[in-house]
């Protein structure tokens, strides 16, 4: 027994009480990240070569601007800046669906293969079979769902052990990684750079057409994120309890692989691989809501960081622009590194 | 040994007044196993085995490793869908039933459950809540009575804002213990509730249990490894070996030399003891006193 003393309090309130307490610290870090999103989603859109005024930017967005703001705005950095934010929520729930249901924070798209197979795919059709750039994001998208599919089955034996899916997704990535590479050494030298901009992520030049590309599916696949966040949870406390408290584990567990994948898809279709949003966005998210599990805030600090990142990545050396992936590689690997230490540190592989 | 001896004439236990919350749903559903095939992959490790659960009682389960009892416990929480026969569940087979609707009547604690990281108790002991919530109905005053109801019941009140990573292995066990309980099911399964526990939370733990089954009559079925705690604790024993039933009734009526020398293969004597009065089982190794032969 603990020393801890009883808080007096009515029956019934105890577990309500600690609810409550979630139920707060939730609401505040939502409010706090959703503005924090807003306020870089505005700086994001006046800084350029072509300043905008902060003031302006929402009368621009509305169409209440000068027509030289609102063209900038509307044709050039909203779209930009809207496909960073989806990009980015998406990763982040992606992120936050695989690593709750392997219970591994190593097994994000990036680390174990479906990012890899997007990037294999999407170099293929732009080096081998030079397609066009929708094309391509559709070879990324397939990509995606067929390494997905060839970790699932390797790593199934007998129910889905979540260790042996981290190491059977880590070495699908490597084949596809060295896939990608030979792909490179082939192409033509014109080709092998714009597969490159593409490998490293980049929000560069990003139109209406990747806010639909991304958004359409995004808002298709939102409602069914929020129906399988319950059983997920659930999940989380092993396929035997899951069962027990009447999930029907196999099923649920199948639609999560699959929205997951189809996330991680349609992103790295739409602005490549931009490494590590997956990867540190639950994290992060769980340590500002104290919670095991949150979605929705992982889904708002992805977003955060692919704005935040793509900022850094237009204004470090402008008027040179940086792929976003290169920013977003700079956060998440040390992040990668002090996890492998301190699982090995633990003896937890991870 | 001749394989089931006998099928203990199941109780109906009538409804009793309700006091404290959780009180379970629907007192003692009762639970057959009816010619039951298990097997994992190719491996067949229980073939026709027939078995009664004695409503409102509790049923001990024991035997050797390796001998079935963890996987028939597991069938009979439908977490193992037998090859061949079925498990009814009030007469219905529980493999037929929306899982959902089982969850409202038969909670399991597996052998290994597992806690995210960064859980607290009271979120952990909610989440057994989940077969009763939809949809539309969300968090209601019948779940908070609930979870605070099991809190209480398994003395974890005061851990209920604590980190599970946090507490001792006694403490953890209790609070998996209210997550089942918190899910107000007439019937309960628990699997090695006591394993990696010492002595005295293993008394502890049993001791709740028991106090589970008097004070709302639910039934309750566990699988233990320790023979004189099960004889101390159990209405109802059921002696396994290679996937068969040897032996089952009330401890004092079927554990004899005999039976555990067939059962673990172990020489023994059975002594009376002297707490509780229950068949106290006392083996005899190749080596009786270490410290005399010395």
């Amino acid at each position: 027994m603990t020393a801890t003393a009883v808080p007096a309090r009515a029956p019934g309130e105890a577990a309500q009480h600690v609810r409550r307490r979630t139920l707060a610290r939730t609401t505040t870090v939502t409010i706090v990240l959703t503005a924090a999103v807003f306020v870089t989603f505005c700086v994001s859109i006046s800084v350029g070569d072509f300043p905008i005024p902060l003031r302006d930017v929402v009368p621009a967005i509305v169409g209440a601007g000068t027509d030289d703001a609102e063209f900038i705005v509307r044709t050039l950095r909203l779209p930009r800046a809207l496909t960073a934010v989806l990009v980015g929520a998406a990763f982040g729930v992606s992120g936050a669906i695989f690593q709750s249901l392997a219970r591994n924070p190593l097994a994000s798209p990036d680390i174990i293969g479906i990012d890899a197979g997007a990037c294999a795919a999407a170099v293929f059709c732009i080096v081998v079979l030079h397609t066009s750039a929708g094309i391509t994001a559709l070879g990324a998208l397939g990509g995606a769902l067929l390494a997905a599919l060839a970790i699932y089955l390797l790593a199934w034996k007998r129910g889905m052990s979540p260790y042996r899916l981290v190491l059977v997704g880590i070495g699908i990535a490597a084949m596809l990684t060295s896939l990608t590479e030979y792909l490179l050494t082939r192409a033509q030298i014109f080709e092998a750079q714009r597969a490159m901009v593409w490998l490293t992520g980049s929000l560069n030049g990003r139109g209406w057409e990747h806010v639909r590309a991304v958004g359409i599916p995004a808002l298709v696949l939102a409602p069914v994120v929020v129906a399988l966040v319950r059983p997920l949870r659930l999940l989380q406390l092993g396929d035997d309890t899951a069962k027990g408290l009447g999930v029907r584990v196999e099923t649920c567990r199948l639609a999560l692989v699959l929205v997951a994948v189809a996330l991680a898809a349609m992103s790295t279709a739409a602005a490549g691989p931009v490494v590590f949003v997956a990867f540190v966005s639950a994290p992060i998210a769980r340590c500002l809501l104290h919670t095991p599990l949150a979605v929705g805030s992982a889904a708002l600090v992805g977003a955060l960081l692919v704005l935040l990142s793509d900022l850094v990545a237009r204004r470090l050396f402008a008027p040179t622009e940086l792929p976003v992936g290169i920013v977003t590689g700079g956060v998440g690997a040390p992040y990668l590194l002090w996890l492998l230490v301190r699982a090995n540190r633990v003896g937890r592989g991870g | 040994m001749e394989e089931v001896l006998e099928v203990p004439h199941v109780a109906t236990n009538g409804d009793r007044p309700a006091e404290h919350a959780p009180r379970a749903a629907v007192t003692g559903a009762s639970l057959v196993g009816e010619d039951l095939c298990l097997a994992y992959d190719e491996r067949e490790i229980v073939t026709g085995l027939s078995v009664a659960i004695p409503t409102g009682k509790i049923t001990v389960i024991v035997g050797p490793n390796a001998c079935g009892k963890s996987t028939l416990l597991r069938a009979l929480a439908r977490l193992l869908r037998p090859r061949r026969g079925a498990v009814l569940l009030d007469g219905r087979s529980i493999h037929e039933m929306p899982t959902k609707e089982v969850a409202k009547q038969l909670g399991i604690l597996p052998q290994t459950p597992v806690a995210p990281e960064g859980i607290t108790v009271a979120d952990l002991v909610g989440r057994g809540r989940a077969p009763h919530q939809g949809w539309i109905r969300q968090w209601t005053a019948a779940d908070r009575a609930a979870v605070d109801g099991a809190l209480e019941a398994t003395g974890t009140l005061e851990l209920a804002d604590r980190l599970v990573d946090e507490l001792s292995g006694g403490q953890r066990q209790r609070v998996w213990i209210a997550m089942t309980l918190a899910q107000g099911t007439g019937l309960m399964l628990l699997d090695e509730p006591t394993t990696y526990l010492d002595l005295a939370h293993q008394v502890e733990v049993l001791d709740l249990l028991v106090d589970l089954n008097q004070r709302d009559g639910r039934t309750v079925v566990l699988v233990l490894h320790d023979l004189n705690l099960a004889c101390r604790y159990a209405h109802h024993l059921i002696a396994m070996r290679a996937g068969a039933i040897v032996a089952q009734g009330p401890p004092g009526e079927i554990v004899t030399p005999e039976l555990v020398t067939g059962v673990f293969g172990l020489p023994c004597q059975v002594i009376r003891d002297p707490v509780s009065g229950t068949p106290m089982v006392v083996p005899i190794g190749r080596h009786v006193n270490v410290a005399d032969e010395g």
